[in-house]
């Protein structure tokens, strides 16, 4: 195992906000997508998808498309494999096509493959499909009323996933509390919305497939495209080039690689399919829907005794990732706040609508919202400041929350007072005029997820590093995926830290299932601790062999030196020295190829109760959101007028990169706040799949912001580093919603808070104020 | 999504595009920044045969006044060059700022003035703006021209009196006699949204009385509504808060906004009672700016 270093050690690359590896080339152009590459006699492929919400598929005729020159292949489930696949072992109930019922606006049907994207679009429209139009369920509340018809065959009720869990005795909590309350909450369904749209280009060399993919994670592509096509493990590569984005929408395969994979078998060719914007938010797999009531007893000096989170969330037409989003919206509100009883039942059913999935900070944002939200309310009738309630709640480092979950770190405490103090908390509390306000909200996430997402033995993440025969290089070979959020940097400073090198002489070579080792790839924030455990140990490994050698030639045991920066010494000599490269070319010339590996399991972690894995991490982020808001209070206009985010997240391998994760998870915590939302017409269909009506904000709409940190060493964690990147989305929507209601007085308790929801809320309530005068 | 075939002219001049338009009549489009256009096409909401584009037509960007005199707006300049426009930001800063304050940037290097007007949407920035100013079009074709006063141009959504023949080939701001005007837009985030409503008002004041004034509704019925009822509530009236008030409520009873994914109508009447208030508040202190 890799061993700890202490906090106080100096280091030579992390730490230290070096260039992105990747940013010359995204700035020139240079970088390219999937989208970007050609092959020789590519084709284009494209994907028929249902016009209708819920619909038997009576006949599909292809006849017509087949024959317009120019199509070289039309397939419907009748030419690919019919078993059914999903990201979650535990409900795989998907399938490339659908065999007889269509069960969105979007499910997949066809697909063409034609020697261009004009001629494909054509060929699109020339399918005839016959369907018999079902009663369609939109309605996530009414799914598993008695008379529902049914979406999926094996899943009675519509009853995708049911979790009742119970830790504590929380009616007895109750019984004893001075101050028992209940609120209710809606979570809206929001999409990630990365700018690059999904792509993918198959190519098959006899029968071994690759596939270039927008993906977060080549490994589970990998995974389930060799299960559903009958293939070794071996036989399948999957790679990515550049990524613009991800943010959970990009974890599972899609039809893209389905039946990209099975046109280009069936021509021959390359195919390269791609979703449209408007594809892109039907295939979804974005944030659920969401109700939550919330109760919650306390003490008469605001110490939570115990807590029922009682939950429904819409998860579309499939499974998605959402038994683990069903999961994690309950597991998660025990992070942050240290009381003993809790309890947590959830219904996840299916409807007629896109499936719904992983979206930054996988299901906890939205409880997050309702519990920061609650927890405002709680302390408005104590009479209490909301942040002297937070302070007397919070989680202590060497803790272990009553589901289970071992909190190691945990600088929360220091934290809150960071962020009231910097943002003049007390002060504004007092002082901010009629309309302006200042919220706070706390947030907490895992780094790392304590289990694959299925079952499996091997290592979650894996590393080789390579050095150049004459040591003037070096490159990191790792499954660990660059998606935007910066790894591939990150990951060459740890790896040249371990080494004893320097940053400027690293190369990678990330994300390819055949050149790089296995590791799980970007989700449930998990590269910097997993991916940067097992690089570390890769360049210790190096570093140890170059010291062994050394030894001999300074005449001293290995032990009693060390490298840094390129230079190998001895510790209580220093001017003994020779270069990296020297020792590392001698290497190569008396032993071979300078080649060292890590690799990285988490310990068993979590209790024995049912989804006790879910929620399990080596460590736990944890930050505190204030904002400040500005609310025209005749028209409901939020503007956001400044934010502080004050994080725990262990040590910082690269500052800058660390800040703009905090700026982006709250940028889009804050479109999800006040704009985003999917919205359906009657039918289902998707009345703003485009970015004009769904509003992510734009760079105006952000307000001056401020990320800080405390001080925090994570001892589960290579050099103490812990998440940030889902963490900081997770404060943001409570911390908004309670600056408005100091603002204003009102409460709203569904996302997102829109200027018309503010507006009607501030309207009844002058409504309610006139009446209570005459 | 991709654009229907279609055949595409460039002509060099204006009289080589009408007469193409004449011979193509209802199967062409024009085309000028093609921000609405060639997103409807992809659409497939229209499906014309024939593009002509009149990017050729250079003269047709000027922006230009003769002291004393109106002033001229070609049809084809862009949104931002309206917006930058020194000439307009010291005469009619009132039109530069709507300009600037609508769409985003990319859409504001592409969009034109006139492809603003005959688009005729509800939410159209600029008419409720140039029509309180008392603005004129031309209207050209093999025919000829003729001029028409941009209040009477739109007929609905989609719908104006311009023949399938004709080009806009400039918008004519007459030299004020009113004191002040202002355009403000309420949209649902800072750039890149669309009015959910607009209120454009023009006024001549005289010390506190107010001698004229109009008032044009962005968003609140099928075409830019003049607000008339609220007009007369501050005519020939000295000004108070609570008249304006008055007119706002007056512009809020006589709109017609519809109900839409960006807003219920009863919301963009509340809108509009605030929105008419504050214009009247701003053009009332503040000249043409
Ligand atoms: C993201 C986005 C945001 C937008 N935001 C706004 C906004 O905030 N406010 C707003 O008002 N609009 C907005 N628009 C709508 C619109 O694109 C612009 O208003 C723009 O002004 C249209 O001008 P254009 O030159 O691009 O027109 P085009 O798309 O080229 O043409 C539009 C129509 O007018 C016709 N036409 C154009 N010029 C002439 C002419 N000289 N003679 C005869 N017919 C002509 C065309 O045939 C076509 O039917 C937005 C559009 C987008 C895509």
């Amino acid at each position: 195992m890799t061993e700890i270093q202490s906090p106080g050690d100096t280091y030579s690359v992390i730490g230290k906000s070096v260039k992105r590896i990747d940013g010359k080339a995204k700035v020139t152009g240079q970088a390219k997508y999937t989208g970007d590459l050609k092959f020789p006699g590519m084709l284009v492929g494209k994907i028929l998808t249902s016009p209708y919400a819920h619909a038997r598929i009576v006949h599909i005729d292809t006849s017509a498309a087949e024959k317009l020159p120019g199509v070289k292949a039309v397939i419907t489930h009748k030419d690919v494999p019919s078993q059914k696949y999903g990201i979650s072992p535990a409900r795989w109930d998907e399938n490339i096509f659908c065999i007889d019922k269509a069960l969105f606006v979007g499910d997949k049907i066809a697909a063409v493959a034609a020697v261009d994207e004009e001629t494909v679009y054509k060929a699109l429209k020339m399918i005839r499909v016959e369907y018999e139009v079902l009663p369609a369920i939109l309605d996530p509340l009414k799914a598993m009323d008695e008379d529902a018809p049914l979406i999926q065959a094996d899943y009675p009720h519509n009853i995708n996933t049911e979790i009742h869990q119970n830790f504590g005795d929380v009616e007895k909590a109750f019984a004893e509390s001075f101050y028992v309350r209940t609120d209710r909450f809606v979570g809206q369904r929001a999409y990630q919305t990365p700018i690059e749209p999904h792509s993918a280009i198959s190519l098959w060399d006899g029968d071994k497939l690759t596939v270039y993919s927008s993906t977060q994670s080549p490994h589970y592509f990998q995974y389930y495209i060799a299960r559903q096509f009958g293939l070794p493990l071996g036989n399948v590569r999957v790679l990515k080039t550049y990524i613009g984005g991800g943010f959970g929408g990009k974890l599972e395969p899609t039809g893209l690689e389905f039946a990209g994979a099975a046109l280009a078998k069936i021509t021959g060719k390359p195919v390269k399919m791609f979703y449209d914007r408007h594809e892109m938010f039907a295939h979804n797999r974005g944030r659920h829907r969401q109700y939550m009531n919330l109760t919650t007893g306390v003490d008469k000096e605001g110490k939570i005794l115990g807590v029922h989170a009682d939950f429904l969330m819409d998860g579309g037409a499939y499974t998605s990732l959402g038994v683990a989003s069903a999961y994690y919206a309950g597991a998660l509100l025990t992070i942050l706040y240290d009381f003993p009883n809790y309890r947590f039942d959830m219904y996840r059913v299916y409807t007629n609508l896109p499936a719904c999935g992983a979206q930054r900070g996988h299901g906890h944002p939205q409880p997050r919202f309702a519990f920061e939200s609650h927890l405002d309310n709680i302390a408005h009738h104590l009479g209490l400041d909301p942040i002297d309630l937070r302070l007397r709640n919070a989680r202590k480092p060497g803790t272990i929350t009553p589901n289970e979950f071992k909190v190691g770190s945990c600088a929360l405490q220091a934290a809150i007072e960071k962020a009231r103090d910097i943002s003049h908390w007390d002060e504004k509390r007092k002082t901010l005029s009629q309309g302006r306000g200042i919220g706070i909200g706390l947030g907490a996430f895992v780094s790392g997820a304590g289990y694959p997402i299925y079952r499996t033995d091997l290592p979650h993440a894996a590393a080789v590093i390579k050095v150049n025969e004459d040591g003037s290089s070096a490159t990191l070979y790792t499954g660990a995926v660059d998606i935007g959020q910066g790894s591939d940097t990150i990951l060459c400073q740890m790896a040249a830290e371990a080494m004893g090198y320097s940053f400027e002489k690293m190369n990678i070579i990330s994300a390819d299932t055949e050149a790089a080792p296995h590791d799980f790839g970007a989700y449930a924030s998990r590269q910097t601790l997993m991916s940067g455990a097992a690089v570390k140990q890769a360049g210790e490994e190096v570093k140890n062999q170059l010291l062994e050698l050394a030894a001999s030639s300074f005449g001293v045991p290995a032990a009693e030196l060390d490298a840094q920066a390129e230079i190998i010494y001895v510790k209580e000599k220093p001017e003994r020295r020779r270069t990296f490269a020297d020792v590392a070319r001698e290497f190569f010339v008396k032993k071979g190829p300078l080649v060292g590996k890590g690799s990285y399991i988490p310990p068993k972690l979590g209790g024995k109760f049912k989804g006790a894995a879910v929620g399990t991490s080596p460590a736990y982020s944890f930050a505190a959101q204030v904002t400040e808001v500005e609310v025209d209070e005749e028209t409901g206009e939020v503007n956001l007028v400044e934010a502080w985010d004050v994080h725990d997240c262990g040590q910082v391998i690269n500052p800058a990169l660390l800040h703009a994760q905090v700026h982006g998870a709250f940028f889009m915590g804050m479109g999800e706040s006040v704009w985003e939302e999917v919205l359906f017409d009657k039918k289902g269909k998707i009345l703003n799949a485009n970015l004009a009506d769904y509003r992510i904000p734009t760079a105006l709409d952000m307000p001056q912001f401020h990320s800080e940190l405390v001080d925090s060493y994570e001892p589960n964690a290579p050099w103490g580093v812990k998440e940030v990147g889902e963490g900081a989305t997770t404060p943001t929507m409570g911390s908004i919603a309670n600056a408005i209601y100091h603002a204003t007085g009102v409460r709203i308790n569904s996302l997102p808070m829109s200027y018309e929801k503010v507006w009607r809320a501030l309207k009844e309530k002058r409504e309610r104020d006139s009446r209570a005068n005459v | 999504m991709y654009l229907p075939d279609f055949d595409y002219y460039a002509p060099p001049d204006l009289s080589e595009a009408c007469r193409l338009l004449r011979e193509f009549g209802s199967r062409a489009k024009i085309l000028a920044g093609g921000t609405d256009l060639l997103h409807k096409m992809k659409h497939e909401e229209f499906t014309p045969e024939v593009i002509i584009s009149l990017k050729n037509l250079s003269a047709l960007r000027e922006i230009r006044s003769e002291p004393g005199q109106d002033l001229l707006i070609g049809a084809l300049a862009t949104q931002n060059e309206i917006a930058n426009s020194s000439l307009l930001q010291e005469k009619y800063r009132s039109i530069s700022e709507a300009a600037w304050n609508m769409a985003n940037n990319q859409i504001r290097h592409m969009g034109t003035i006139g492809g603003n007007i005959v688009n005729a949407v509800p939410s159209a920035d600029l008419p409720p703006i140039l029509i309180v100013l008392g603005a004129r079009i031309t209207l050209v074709s093999t025919e000829g021209e003729r001029t028409v006063p941009l209040e009477e141009f739109f007929l609905g959504v989609h719908k104006t009196v311009i023949r399938d023949d004709e080009i806009l080939t400039q918008v004519i701001v007459p030299a004020q006699t009113t004191t002040g005007s202002t355009y403000i837009r309420f949209g649902l985030r800072k750039s890149g949204a669309l009015a959910i409503a607009g209120v454009a008002v023009a006024v001549t004041m005289e010390g506190e009385i107010c001698r004229s004034a109009r008032i044009v509704l962005a968003a609140a019925a099928p075409l830019p509504l003049r607000a008339r009822q609220a007009e007369q509530v501050i005519v020939g009236q000295r000004v108070t808060p609570g008249l304006l008030e008055q007119a706002g409520l007056a512009a809020a009873q006589e709109s017609r906004p519809r109900s839409s994914i960006r807003g219920s109508t009863e919301y963009r009447r509340d809108l509009i009672r605030v929105l008419t208030r504050r214009a009247l508040h701003k053009a009332i202190q503040k000249e043409h700016i």
